[in-house]
């Protein structure tokens, strides 16, 4: 697979830290914590993917990263600033129907730049390269209801990136998504990660699609949640064809399974 | 570098076909209407020819068509209608203003909404045009008191609706934009304000039609003009040709608006996915 040079060399990536983070809600007088004591440090640039079973607090993480949550305890910092609210230094690819279905495609992936009054001609040009980035070019005046899954999940990685985010926080965006069209998708992460140039949080629950695309794999249990492990993925990038049929690759998903397994079978 | 777009992408692309122009479909639109048209207006005809002959009472299209005519040559009708329609207009767009503005307060603020939700229903529920004889007593018999008819009767139909549309917010589309800093004055105006656009435009169009009973019994109770007034004035001297020409405009104009409507609604609304039934 060939990488195309970055459309902006903005090496902006970030680095993140999450120190001591621990979050509990009280729901119907019984207190719950989501998450436990976690502490991560991923490094600018890396494609960091957080995988475990539902009820882990994956996604509560990833909203106390954006800034959209508060964590009990702890602190969360980008690039060595603590994260108090959402910023634009962060970019949030949601589910599939995130989308604002009376926005076309290029309104949609403009709707960032909007938002910090960036005047219009320079939007949409930004916008339209982003477009072209997620391999939407000639869709721009579609509006949600006229694409399919997979393309509208193009969409949103575009709106994502076009506020040029240090960090690209991604909350299961591929779920929805049928077998062939999420191992498209698989690769135009890659591809377009690589362009962009940014650090990646990826959350999911399944496991090849995790150990495909990390560089490293936090293995988070559940009740309470917390990391369990964290699997420094040993495979070349960008990652070559037929990589998933590859016994490397097939010891790493082993060593997940077990590694969910083991805790599941405890608790 | 190419990108390869799934069988599924191409699929969706093609759902977006050109429309056609004037298809069969369309002119099977425009005909049907037509015959139903056609056919009342000659059993109206016919029935006021044999059976109800007295023209004091009843008369045929033809005649009706008849005084028309004279009415527009003097300009009569022409000054009607522009007062009927004027006094509409003014109205509705006053309500559409002011129910949309406090529909949103409302529709965001819990506590607002507890406070004034009692006003809001019993107003809704009332029949508004019982206070048409008060305005007329403040406002006197021009078109300041039709207005404010018009504005009364047809402000809570769009508040109510503004307020549910408000409300039905999609909260993760309000949570997108404040992932990407949006203020609360941009998530009022680029998410939730877009999103109660079909709630908004139903209540205009609810709003519409009991505007236009409040301009008619407005003019009924005391006016120097409008198609209410010719109403009452041909109905005083017997003039039952003139009395139906004020009916017909009234529902020829209710046609009108609700064909302009939909045109606006279909058009605010294109970015919706139309699915058929039948």
């Amino acid at each position: 697979m060939t990488l195309q040079a970055p459309l902006q060399a903005h090496a902006r990536a970030a680095a993140v830290t999450v120190e001591n983070v621990s979050m509990e809600f009280s729901s119907r007088g019984r207190q719950l914590t989501a998450l436990e004591n976690i502490d991560l440090a991923i490094a600018p640039g890396e494609l960091f993917v957080i995988v475990g079973p539902s009820g882990c607090g994956k996604t509560t993480l990833l909203r106390i990263l954006q800034g959209l949550a508060r964590p009990t305890h702890g602190r969360t910092l980008v690039d060595g600033r603590l994260v108090a609210g959402p910023g634009t230094d962060r970019g949030f690819v949601f589910q599939q129907d995130a989308l604002y279905p009376w926005r076309t495609v290029l309104r949609n992936v403009a709707f960032g730049l909007e938002l910090q009054g960036v005047a219009k001609s320079t939007a949409r040009s930004r916008a339209q390269a982003m477009i072209d980035l997620v391999g939407l070019t000639g869709f721009e005046r579609h509006y949600p209801h006229e694409l399919s899954g997979g393309m509208r999940q193009r969409v949103n990685l575009a709106r994502a990136l076009t506020i040029e985010p240090a960090i690209l926080l991604m909350d299961e965006p591929f779920a929805a998504l049928d077998a062939l069209t999420r191992e498209t998708m698989q690769h135009e992460l890659l591809r377009i990660a690589a362009a962009a140039g940014t650090t990646v949080v990826f959350i999911t629950h399944q496991i090849e699609e995790a150990v495909f695309l990390g560089d490293r794999v936090a293995v988070f249990a559940s009740r309470p949640g917390r990391v369990q492990e964290i699997v420094p993925i040993e495979l070349p990038k960008p990652r070559p064809a037929g990589v998933k049929q590859s016994p490397e690759f097939q010891m790493h998903v082993a060593r997940i399974v077990k590694l969910i397994g083991t805790y599941e079978s405890h608790g | 570098m190419t990108v390869a777009l799934s069988e599924q992408d191409a699929e969706a692309a093609r759902r977006q076909a050109p429309r056609a122009g004037l298809t069969r479909e369309r002119l099977t639109a425009i005909r049907r209407p037509l015959t139903t048209l056609v056919v009342g207006l000659a059993a109206w005809e016919i029935l006021a020819r044999t059976v109800l002959t007295n023209r004091l009472f009843f008369v045929p299209p033809s005649e009706v068509a008849l005084a028309a005519g004279r009415l527009w040559e003097t300009g009569e009708l022409q000054r009607h209608i522009a007062a009927s329609f004027s006094e509409l207009v003014y109205g509705v767009l006053l309500a559409t203003a002011v129910g949309i503005a406090i529909g949103v307060v409302v529709g965001i603020s819990a506590r607002v909404r507890a406070y004034t939700e009692i006003y809001i229903t019993a107003l809704y529920a009332t029949p508004l045009v019982a206070v048409t004889p008060l305005l007329i007593l403040w406002l006197g018999i021009g078109i300041g008191s039709k207005i404010a008819v018009v504005f009364l009767t047809a402000v809570f139909p769009i508040l109510i609706n503004t307020i549910a549309g408000v409300r039905a917010t999609d909260a993760l589309l309000i949570e997108v934009a404040q992932a990407f800093c949006a203020t609360r004055a941009q998530i009022i105006t680029r998410v939730m304000l877009p999103s109660a656009i079909p709630f908004i435009l139903t209540g205009i169009r609810l709003g519409i039609g009991r505007g236009i009973v409040g301009v008619v019994v407005g003019e009924l109770f005391g006016s120097q003009a409008g198609l209410g007034y010719l109403i009452y004035t041909s109905g005083q001297t017997f003039d039952v040709p003139s009395l139906f020409v004020g009916i017909v405009t009234l529902a020829l104009a209710g046609v009108g608006l609700t064909f302009a409507a939909e045109l606006v609604e279909r058009h605010a609304l294109r970015w919706r996915r139309s699915v058929r039934v039948d």
